[in-house]
């Protein structure tokens, strides 16, 4: 169907109106319904309206009272707060998943349709449980690297990566590994 | 060395090109929106070091490019070509791109998600593109550790990217059923599917080119190879339909359809000033005329090619001068005419 304003668009805006309990429905294309008033809800045809604020109101819309106490919900790694979150429909670092969980995870699951990941998983520095590998399993890993094994300093650097991740874990026991492993990684090159 | 977009598929010349794309992220550094300037340096830094030796995984050549170092001209015209978006282009922190020669093969870094690896392919090549994809997927995880989660896999700054963190796209002309009454409806259709149809340069009747492009909605819950099987599916679908819709309009109206894309021939050889607008709708039809055997030319055409060439930061960059509005026009039918192969 054409735009009734424009006749040459497709229109894509459905608009009831009642008046004194008459109702008449019209049918615009985003265009003119952006050059019309329509008062409050004019925001929602303009052009540049970005879906990610669409997906906030969706996301935002709760119970009051819920509503205040979820505004004190901050991620501690981060800090982002859940109102960032409803106004930017972003997070902000890996851990705001596991944080706010409780107040998204039912949204998360509306909008993609499903809450549980299938598919691919890390191949290096995961094991399927989720937990981080050791640094034994890292170096029978590394042979099976795509384009080649890592050269000592490749391997170095994911060690330290390793390491953070670990003491981030509190894997003390494999931060221990890691850090024992770096400095008889660094020997070696000291000697070469 | 020729880029991907200049080659055809011969096979299916309506199917314009293939994208895979993964958003993965380190999982040491909070996401690109809330990493201070220096450590977002730092990051890129450590991932340029990283993924130097990346040509050694394939035997190509991959250039490390500075975002912030390049000027606004390339920027624009490496959106043009689709290699990042405008979000990516005005970014004002730190970014990089790693870039392979012919083009196909594109890496993000700290953009709005820490890697962001894209694959395109003339034709349609969903599945290869995956498994390509996938081992530079691996290449990358050696070396650095993905932000991921077992309930909700690969973790991106938008929920919207979550779980597999992919997207499966393909472009496809669809000049004759896109005119269709049914076609809104179709597109309708597909997006109970889980997939969604959208122009590529805009909405409705006014997506001059009547390219389309189908993707996947959803990343989480669905493996890879689910994904790029629903995008195939779709897209040889709306294929099918648009051959059915051809062969009809071929076999009814060929003298109109024939005259309407000599026409645009004539007018693409010979005009001296061209709007994108009507470049875009006589490029398009030659490119049907080129399909179904109306039209045949000396060398091959990639008309999608051109349809790249007449954007217009990439004439602003073949051009010495900044253009004005109409010497831009100007300068898009110059493109035009030294690009169009002679008839046989």
């Amino acid at each position: 169907m054409l735009c009734e304003r424009c006749k040459i668009r497709e229109a894509n805006i459905q608009y009831t109106e009642v008046v004194n309990g008459v109702k008449t429905e019209h049918h615009f294309c985003a265009q003119c319904a952006k050059e019309m008033d329509f008062g409050p809800y004019a925001a929602i045809f303009d052009s540049e309206f970005p879906l990610g604020k669409l997906l906030s109101g969706l996301l935002g819309i709760g119970e009051e009272q819920e509503e205040q106490k979820a505004h004190q919900v901050i991620c501690p790694a981060c800090k982002t707060t859940y109102e960032d979150f409803i106004q930017n429909s972003r997070f902000g670092c890996p851990d705001c998943y596991g944080v706010f969980d409780l107040l998204i995870g039912e949204n998360i699951k509306q909008l993609q349709g499903s809450n549980a990941h299938k598919g691919k998983v890390p191949r290096y520095h995961y094991s399927e449980e989720g937990t981080a590998f050791s640094v034994e399993d890292m170096a029978k890993q590394a042979q099976a690297v795509p384009g080649g094994e890592l050269d000592v300093e490749e391997q170095i650097q994911v060690l330290e990566t390793r390491l953070h991740e670990a003491v981030l874990r509190e894997e003390y026991e494999i931060a221990a590994q890691c850090r024992d492993k770096i400095k008889e990684l660094r020997e070696e090159i000291r000697k070469c | 060395m020729l880029k991907w977009f200049e080659k055809v598929d011969q096979k299916r010349p309506e199917i314009v090109s293939s994208r895979v794309r993964l958003v993965r992220n380190w999982s040491q550094y909070a996401f690109p929106s809330r990493l201070p300037q220096k450590e977002s340096a730092e990051m890129l830094h450590r991932l340029e070091v990283g993924l130097q030796n990346l040509g050694s995984l394939d035997g190509r050549h991959y250039e490390y490019r500075n975002l912030g170092e390049m000027g606004e001209l390339e920027k624009k015209a490496l959106q043009e070509r689709r290699v990042f978006n405008s979000t990516v282009a005005s970014k004002k922190t730190p970014a990089g791109l790693i870039l392979s020669e012919d083009e196909d093969t594109a890496i993000v870094l700290n953009g709005t998600d820490h890697i962001r690896l894209h694959m395109f392919s003339p034709g349609l090549h969903l599945d290869e593109l995956w498994t390509r994809c996938d081992q530079m997927d691996d290449f990358i995880n050696a070396r650095f550790p993905y932000a991921f989660d077992k309930k909700y896999g690969y973790l991106t700054s938008f929920p919207t990217n979550v779980g597999t963190g992919m997207r499966a796209s393909v472009v496809l002309h669809l000049p004759t059923l896109s005119l269709g009454k049914k076609f809104n409806g179709l597109v309708a259709e597909m997006g109970r599917f889980g997939a969604s149809v959208r122009g590529v340069y805009g909405e409705g009747s006014e997506n001059y080119g009547a390219l389309y492009e189908i993707s996947n909605q959803k990343t989480l819950g669905m493996t890879e190879k689910e994904i790029v099987d629903l995008v195939n599916r779709v897209a040889l679908q709306l294929l099918t339909q648009e051959r059915q819709v051809r062969k009809m309009t071929l076999e009814k109206r060929r003298l109109e359809y024939a005259d309407e894309v000599y026409k645009s021939y004539g007018v693409l050889k010979y005009a001296r000033r061209m709007s994108a607008k009507d470049a875009m709708i006589f490029l398009s039809r030659i490119m049907s005329g080129i399909v179904d055997g109306i039209l045949e030319t000396e060398e091959g055409c990639a008309v999608y090619r051109m349809m790249l060439g007449i954007q217009p930061a990439n004439l602003q960059s073949l051009s010495e001068k900044p253009l004005g509005k109409e010497e831009l026009d100007e300068a898009r039918a110059d493109y035009i005419r030294a690009e169009l192969p002679e008839l046989k």
